[in-house]
């Protein structure tokens, strides 16, 4: 961390989170459009099968990307 | 529906579309100020526009505020190559703490039926900390002078 200044700080940590669900985002996409099952995604990203399929399955369905189900 | 009304639900369905693809979970205060900024033929964006504030500034100044504080964290929006993710069409965001906190300041200032677009613009003006304020210091922009020309104009 260069700044010293807390505002700084304070936004880095705003902006890193933004940037992180931006990156799951796509990351999650990426993967499954590549056959990853959804097990797999989940520990890869080290959360419960069904908290990455609460959060990314409808989008996803959306899109027409093609999900597999088992590991 | 007050003509306000209409005018405050198209404001938030557009701002739920910038949210949407930020990634973001909720709408938040800077979304609100681009769907403002999208609003054609309203009082709000003219002093926007006036400001040198047009849609495109502002998503230019909210882009290099998000590289800016990225950076005091060491790290660099050019080392990512972001592939763009989908969006679920049906899902709806809730508001965030900033969009609150503007929609109260907003409440608290003024009888409801004097409301006018650039009230909504005030109250969002009026955040002194976070991503919105700094965003619009980066891009040198005078915050209270531009709060002045909105009270001028209501």
């Amino acid at each position: 961390m260069s700044s010293k200044d807390p505002a700084d700080a304070l936004a880095a940590v705003a902006a890193l989170r933004r940037l992180a669900d931006q990156l799951e985002d796509a990351a999650v996409e990426q993967a499954m459009r590549s056959g990853w099952s959804w097990p797999q995604v989940a520990e890869a990203l080290g959360i419960t099968r069904q908290a990455v399929y609460k959060k990314h399955a409808k989008r996803l369905i959306a899109a027409g990307v093609a999900l597999r189900r088992r590991g | 529906m007050s003509r306000f009304d209409t005018y405050l639900q198209s404001v938030v369905v557009r701002a739920e579309v910038e949210a949407k693809e930020d990634s973001s979970a909720t709408i938040d205060a800077h979304h609100l100020l681009l769907a403002v900024a999208a609003q054609d033929g309203t009082d709000a964006q003219r002093v926007l526009h006036a400001a040198g504030l047009g849609y495109e500034a502002l998503k230019d100044a909210l882009h290099r505020e998000f590289a800016h504080s990225l950076a005091a964290a060491g790290v660099s929006l050019d080392d990512f190559e972001l592939p763009r993710a989908s969006q679920d069409p049906e899902r709806r965001l809730r508001p965030g703490a900033s969009f609150k906190l503007a929609m109260e300041r907003m409440a608290t200032a003024h009888r409801k039926k004097d409301l006018h677009s650039g009230h909504l613009l005030l109250a969002i003006l009026q955040a002194e900390v976070g991503t919105l304020p700094r965003a619009l210091a980066l891009a040198g922009v005078d915050r209270a002078g531009l709060i002045e020309r909105v009270r001028s104009a209501l």
